[in-house]
């Protein structure tokens, strides 16, 4: 089906960085969105893709960064990030307030990442035109 | 708008099918038509009786048979995935719907998510 003449994208990454190209591949996609004149409405990290909003990621410097990138992008385009809240908490992505909840040693939600609840992956689905989801696959 | 969640992957090995489920009841909670449906491997999350508990998980029994009461229209099973996996109609949990996925299904949602 042809894209209309100016769609609005939620995007759902769920597969990790350095364990799958869901990332990169999302990245590419929103670039090129942009490019030819579409609106990201929000990217949403849900199950393993939580990862990508790890503020600790520290690959070895001849390597892209991938958090880094999707940050950089987000801040740029001024697009909001979002982990799913509970994925974020199980695979120990926290923000500050989660960090004095739950008492923990520290935090490392990257900004302009932002937790919060399902809630936005169900909006995303109602107010964008397409919804899209960037696997790890298995 | 209805949206058809769908679990493709067998219970225990990863969290996407777990965390699938967690999508499908938030649409339910936000008023969302949703509907799930299981194939492949998926459809071992339907068989009676497991004992997660064996391997320190929770089984999804009790979850799924609280679907209708939280508003998820319908729980399908892949009719050959059943087959292939020596799933009878006797051995799935209560209230799951023997479907034969393809286009006339799918195009009853406006929108299908896989798990991750």
């Amino acid at each position: 089906m042809a894209a209309t003449d100016r769609d609005s994208f939620t995007l759902v990454i769920t597969g990790a960085p350095y364990a799958s190209q869901a990332p990169q591949t999302a990245l590419a996609f929103a670039r090129a969105a942009l490019e030819a004149g579409h609106r990201i409405d929000r990217v949403f990290l849900y199950g393993e893709g939580v990862h990508l909003a790890s503020a600790l990621s520290t690959p070895p410097s001849d390597e892209t960064h991938w958090p880094r990138e999707w940050a950089s992008f987000l801040q740029a385009q001024e697009i909001p990030g979002i982990a799913c809240i509970a994925s974020a908490l199980r695979r120990g992505l926290v923000d500050e307030s989660e960090q004095r909840r739950y008492e923990l040693s520290s935090h490392n939600l990257l900004s302009p990442f932002q937790i919060a609840g399902l809630g936005e992956w169900v909006e995303g689905r109602i107010k964008s035109t397409r919804t899209l989801y960037f696997h790890g696959g298995s | 708008m209805s949206t058809l969640i769908v679990i493709d992957q067998a219970p225990y090995g990863s969290w996407a099918g777990r965390e699938a489920l967690d999508m499908t009841f938030s649409l339910a909670a936000f008023d969302q038509e949703a509907a799930l449906l299981f194939t492949g491997p998926g459809v071992n999350w339907l068989r009676k009786a497991q004992q997660a508990s064996e391997i320190g998980q929770k089984t999804v029994e009790k979850n799924l048979a609280a679907a209708p009461v939280f508003g998820i229209e319908a729980i399908m099973a892949d009719r050959s995935a059943c087959a292939r996996y020596g799933l009878s109609e006797a051995s799935l949990i209560a209230g799951v719907a023997l479907v034969d996925p393809g286009p006339d299904l799918y195009r009853q949602y406006d929108h299908t998510a896989f798990a991750g």
